[in-house]
């Protein structure tokens, strides 16, 4: 019944084919072998395996594309849950629709399997409400909405993926739990290279990622509850890590997200698609917008138009509920969601509040290394903290001795008080258009370790495990 | 068996359409040099239980972003072959849209919209300022099941189908169920425009309805073959669910609200339009992958790309 009919362009012809044989309406599984499919030609270099078998739920074991079909979505349609797809080099021209659990889509070379949107589909691989669905080694370009898309799952996995030009975000998780994404290259978004939002507790982890030339690098609506991001670097973007809130999409506040041993710089790129919050958020490297409990320790931060990093208030104009005290805080996304949203009667104010930030290394932000402000309520009761940070300019003025830690801070928080309000007045280069914006040439990114020899990973076993306490501040990389 | 009896359908849709066209082609008696437009008695069938406001993701959802294409003073819906019959309109996803647009003639056309399997037309009377039109950002077109209808059983809109929602010729404030006016994403819903804060757009929010009589794709009135469900169900002269469509357009308007007019006349008298241009596969699919699945397949985030 849940038979997929449309692959992309060039798959309908064939699908369409499959769907009529698919006659009895009662299986998505196919009967066809896969060596009955006409498409089946090059079979050159053909990695191997174990022919495929066939059950009631579709085909066990290894498929490989374009061998056993021709397309991935063939392929996806045929597979029974605990499959492995194996694709080969070549470019694909397909949106991936998938809805079987527990599938691992692997391509054999992360920089020649290449999905290709031509700016006329819309998502390279998209995971609609199936559970464990493992995605590795490969690339997706040129996309109208976004690169890797997981929604409403429990369970997933992007690992070895690169995304390239795409109309929203590169890799997207939202309204999912339990993941993992991991050696990721994202650019030319104009919202988030990365993003993971509504969910709590989140439970994923964001590690060994590079985010370039995006409108942000890193954005998270609502999103947190062990959730990390990790090990990773984000640069050339308009904003560097934004994780923020806002009550037009469910679960917030954001918060419990952790931000640990990441290289984040030279994000004031004027060049990128962006959309108008990445606009605002302009020059800044780590920016919380209105999210609570999070903790950035260990990065290294440099060269930024504004701060290195800051904790800052979103005004929401046209709010859809009002803001959640700290009360609400431990509210779990499934229970938000059966909760009537209250009218505010007018805009609310997302501040920052009560998030930890220490032991990070900081230089060459030029409003402020560190910076922390609200648009009308007193900074010294929001909570946050800065300890041990190395960081040359604070706003307020000595915000470490301020409010530091788990200790008791003294001091005057109007001396150098920061002016936020003044962001909304800014100009800023405008976007530009992410079909056509200036880009770095696709690098060669690392591939997956024994892509034709590792056995199905469906993503049942994530996160990974993160030794926090073991990261230290990265190395200077530029 | 699905796609045979799609083939089906298709055909039996080309047949109705065909009679729709005669429908239509009886309708324009209305003279085309009148400019004076003719207002059937054009209230809905029902309206939704209440507004469709809050925030997204936490019933399924695809949505279409477009940009603004063109205006005119057409309306193919309404004054088929009446080039400047209509009061001034704004056109939206399809770039073709003109007095002699047909079902058949937007499969030709380009799409504005970000999804480029949708062809369909979306439009909604100009809005002016001191009686200038202002061009609108952009519209959005969200796709959901029907207040509180079982998301599984929702159907896509047959291939062909056209309707309207909203009266051209309201002289009293429409619900605000299916016409309303908000600021950005904001869970107000106005039936006049409320004064927007800066750097907000004013959007003007219209809902169709969402059940179909499972037989014509047209009527005299343009409504009288769809209805609004209630209490999640159809009514049985309208039994098949279909998407509730909620069409957005936003226009950069904020503050003073003084000298704004609909070009269909006052404030009041908001509306749109739409022929369906998809895809059928592509229609299907978003209409089984997202709702059916119950997943959110795309959100507004009220930000713009700047």
């Amino acid at each position: 019944m849940q038979r997929r009919l449309l692959a992309g362009f060039t798959a309908a012809a064939l699908l369409f084919v499959a769907a009529c044989g698919d006659d009895d309406g009662t299986s998505s599984a196919t009967t066809a072998a896969p060596d009955t499919t006409a498409a089946a030609a090059d079979t050159t270099g053909a990695e191997t395996t174990a022919a495929p078998e066939t059950t009631a739920a579709g085909i066990d074991g290894t498929i490989t594309v374009p061998d056993d079909f021709a397309t991935i979505q063939e392929a996806v349609d045929a597979a029974a849950p605990g499959a492995l797809i194996l694709v080969k080099p070549g470019t694909y021209q397909e949106a991936v629709q998938v809805t079987t659990d527990e599938l691992t889509i692997r391509g054999l070379d992360r920089n020649e399997v290449i999905l290709d949107g031509n700016f006329e589909l819309d998502n390279g691989i998209r995971i609609l409400g199936a559970k464990g669905v493992a995605v590795e080694n490969m690339t997706a370009m040129n996309y109208t909405h976004n690169g890797f898309f997981w929604t409403g799952v429990d369970g997933y996995r992007g690992s070895y993926l690169t995304a390239y030009r795409t109309g929203d975000y590169g890799v997207y998780a939202f309204d999912s739990m339990n993941g993992q994404l991991e050696y990721i290259y994202a650019a030319g978004s104009p919202d988030a290279g990365v993003y993971i939002g509504e969910c709590y507790p989140c439970n994923a982890v964001v590690d060994h990622v590079v985010s370039e030339h995006n409108g942000l690098g890193y954005s998270g609506t609502n999103s947190g509850g062990n959730l990390l991001l990790v090990n990773s670097v984000w640069r050339f973007n308009r904003a560097g890590i934004v994780p923020n809130s806002g009550s037009y999409e469910l679960c917030y506040p954001n918060r419990e997200t952790t931000i640990v041993g990441n290289e984040v710089y030279s994000n004031n790129q004027p060049d990128t698609p962006a959309i108008d919050v990445a606009l605002l958020a302009m020059g800044n490297g780590i920016l919380v917008a209105g999210g609570v409990r999070n903790t950035i320790e260990r990065n290294l931060v440099y060269d930024h138009d504004k701060s290195g990093i800051g904790a800052v208030p979103f005004l929401e104009e046209d709010p859809n509920d009002s803001v959640p005290g700290p009360e609400e805080w431990d509210t779990t996304c499934a229970e938000q969601k059966q909760q009537a949203p209250v009218d505010p009667g007018g805009p609310i104010l997302w501040d920052s509040q009560q998030n930890r930030v220490q032991g990070n290394v900081l230089s060459d932000n030029r409003v402020a290394d560190l910076l922390v402000a609200s648009a009308g309520t007193d900074v010294s009761t929001l909570g946050n903290c800065f300890s041990g940070n190395e960081a040359a300019t604070t706003r307020p003025n000595n915000l470490q001795t301020l409010a530091p830690c788990d200790a008791v801070g003294s001091g005057d928080w109007k001396d150098g008080e920061y002016d936020i309000v003044s962001w909304l007045g800014e100009v800023h280069p405008p976007s530009v258009d992410w079909k056509t914006a200036t880009m770095p040439d696709l690098q060669p990114q690392d591939n997956m370790p024994d892509a034709a020899t590792a056995p199905a990973h469906p993503a049942t076993d994530v996160p990974f495990e993160v030794d926090l306490a073991a990261i230290v501040v990265p190395a200077k990389s530029s | 068996m699905r796609l045979a009896s799609a083939a089906a359908a298709v055909v039996m849709m080309l047949l109705v359409a065909c009679a729709g066209d005669g429908e239509r082609a009886g309708e324009s008696v209305a003279s085309p040099t009148s400019h004076v437009h003719q207002h059937h008695d054009d209230r809905s069938l029902g309206e939704p239980d209440r507004p469709v406001a809050g925030p997204q993701g936490a019933i399924p959802q695809f949505l279409v972003e477009c940009e603004y294409s063109h205006a005119a003073e057409d309306d193919p819906i309404v004054y088929p072959g009446e080039v400047g019959a209509s009061h001034l309109h704004v056109f939206f996803g399809n770039t073709t849209t003109d007095a002699d647009t047909t079902i058949e003639s937007l499969a030709e056309g380009d799409t504005t919209c970000d999804q480029r399997l949708d062809k369909a037309a979306y439009w909604a009377p100009a809005l002016l300022r001191d009686g200038e039109m202002i061009t609108p950002v952009k519209s959005t077109a969200y796709y959901r099941p029907g207040i509180d209808v079982d998301p599984t059983i929702v159907q896509p809109f047959p291939e062909g189908l056209v309707m309207i929602a909203g009266s051209a010729g309201a002289t009293e404030e429409q619900p605000v169920s299916i016409v309303a006016w908000t600021c950005g994403l904001g869970i107000e819903r106005a039936a006049a425009p409320p004064e927007c804060a800066p750097d907000r757009v004013l959007r003007l929010l219209v809902t169709f309805p969402d059940c179909w009589d499972g037989e014509h794709l047209d009527s005299d009135t343009h409504k009288a073959h769809v209805a609004y469900s209630s209490k999640g169900v159809c009514p049985g002269s309208h039994p098949v669910p279909v998407p509730q469509m909620q069409f957005s357009v936003e226009y950069p308007v904020s503050g003073n609200v003084d000298g704004l007019e609909l070009a269909s006349g006052g404030l009041l008298t908001g509306h749109a339009d739409f022929m369906n241009g998809w895809d059928a596969d592509k229609l299907a699919s978003e209409v089984e992958l997202c709702l059916h699945r119950e997943v959110v397949c795309g959100v507004t985030s009220g930000r713009k790309t700047g």
